[in-house]
């Protein structure tokens, strides 16, 4: 679907990504970045999938029920390892997150920038 | 610090609305995605690998580095939430004025503790409403079933190792939160978990070893020999979930403490 001559999924990608930019240096609560980080994550991964779609496409499965054209197998694989990838960013940062809390008692970067 | 925030977010905008503007539709045939080598995998695939599942086929075979590395960086994200002091008083200094004279722990200290250090039985019950607890013990059955459905039918449908951990993991998580986590965490023998945590890891080196082995390159997997393929396909994709979701139980359980 296209909208002024754009793909309006792509541009869908593209938005959501801007709204995790957005949260990321806006915010000032550690978790809240943490989630825009997540929603830039997603942004990426629903490009990637997006792209390795075609038209009329099957899972690539090559079992009977399917037939070609088949979605591009690359992508998926590369989403998997980026979730992954997200999940041990996600988890460290939340594990430090958590120190931070039990540190100084709050996850405001406001707040922290003041103690002494 | 708002408009600022959003100057940036709008200079990223638009080099990216720019970028997308010059790709192909997302669903055309012809696009490169669909005419470069991910044509070859889905052409030659089946042939070479003995998989059906293209996906597991890239994962497992043809970028099985990738997908060592990938297990490796989440068994190191898991060593490093390890390795972040746990439970550690607040430093002295602090929002508040630090105490002064004896050394005695600050009173702060005491209250952010939380209380299951007093009585670990208890331990971090939230109080659970009568219908989750009774949900989620009704279907964590059939959620771990889904689970070992989706790894061991992933070879025909979509499906997988990974999917299954994350699955595996969700199970063992809502039943810790329902039952109290001694109870769940009693469902995984204590002298088994730092090899479980590694498991996926060494199934990777295993099976790379015996592909060094029989075809002589790291990982390689014996072209003709479908059922050696199969097998070791199997060991990683099992090794897979069971690493996987062990992992990510254990660390959803040091975020709680």
């Amino acid at each position: 679907m296209l909208l002024f001559g754009l793909d309006l999924d792509y541009v869908a990608v593209v938005v959501l990504f801007c709204v995790g930019l957005y949260m990321l240096v806006a915010k000032s609560n550690l978790l809240k970045k943490l989630l825009g980080l997540n929603v830039m994550e997603t942004a990426v991964f629903a490009f990637i999938v997006t792209a390795g779609m075609v038209e009329g496409g099957d899972p690539p499965i090559m079992v009977a029920g399917t037939s070609a054209p088949y979605a591009s197998p690359i992508p998926h694989a590369m989403v998997l390892t980026g979730i992954v990838v997200a999940v041990s960013v996600t988890a460290v940062a939340l594990a430090l997150i958590v120190q931070i809390h039990a540190h100084f008692g709050t996850i405001e970067i406001d707040e922290l920038k003041e103690l002494p | 610090m708002r408009p600022w925030s959003l100057l940036l977010v709008l200079l990223v905008a638009l080099p990216l609305v720019a970028g997308v503007a010059t790709l192909p539709p997302h669903d055309a045939p012809d696009a490169p995605i669909h005419t470069q080598v991910g044509a070859r995998y889905l052409e030659r695939g089946v042939a070479e690998t003995g998989m059906k599942n293209m996906v597991t086929a890239v994962l497992l075979n043809y970028r099985g580095f990738d997908t060592f590395i990938e297990v490796v960086v989440i068994f190191t994200a898991l060593a490093a939430v390890l390795a972040l002091p746990r439970g550690s008083a607040p430093l002295p200094r602090g929002s508040r004025p630090p105490p002064t004279g004896t050394g005695t722990i600050p009173e702060d200290a005491s209250a952010r503790r939380p209380r299951e250090e007093e009585d670990p039985e208890v331990a971090s019950d939230v109080p659970v409403s009568p219908v989750v607890r009774f949900v989620v013990r009704l279907l964590a059955p059939f959620m771990a079933m889904f689970a070992l459905a989706m790894l061991f039918r992933g070879h025909i449908t979509p499906g997988g190792g990974f999917q299954a951990a994350a699955v595996l993991a969700a199970v063992f998580i809502a039943l810790g939160l329902v039952l109290g986590r001694n109870r769940a965490a009693q469902l995984v023998p204590v002298d088994w978990r730092p090899w479980l945590q590694g498991v996926a890891p060494l199934a990777f080196a295993l099976v790379a070893w015996v592909g060094w082995r029989l075809t002589g390159a790291f990982l390689g997997y014996p072209i003709h020999d479908h059922t050696v393929q199969e097998a070791m396909g199997f060991v990683l994709e099992i090794a897979i979930a069971v690493g996987g979701g062990v992992i990510l139980v254990r660390l959803f359980l040091e975020m709680e403490a």
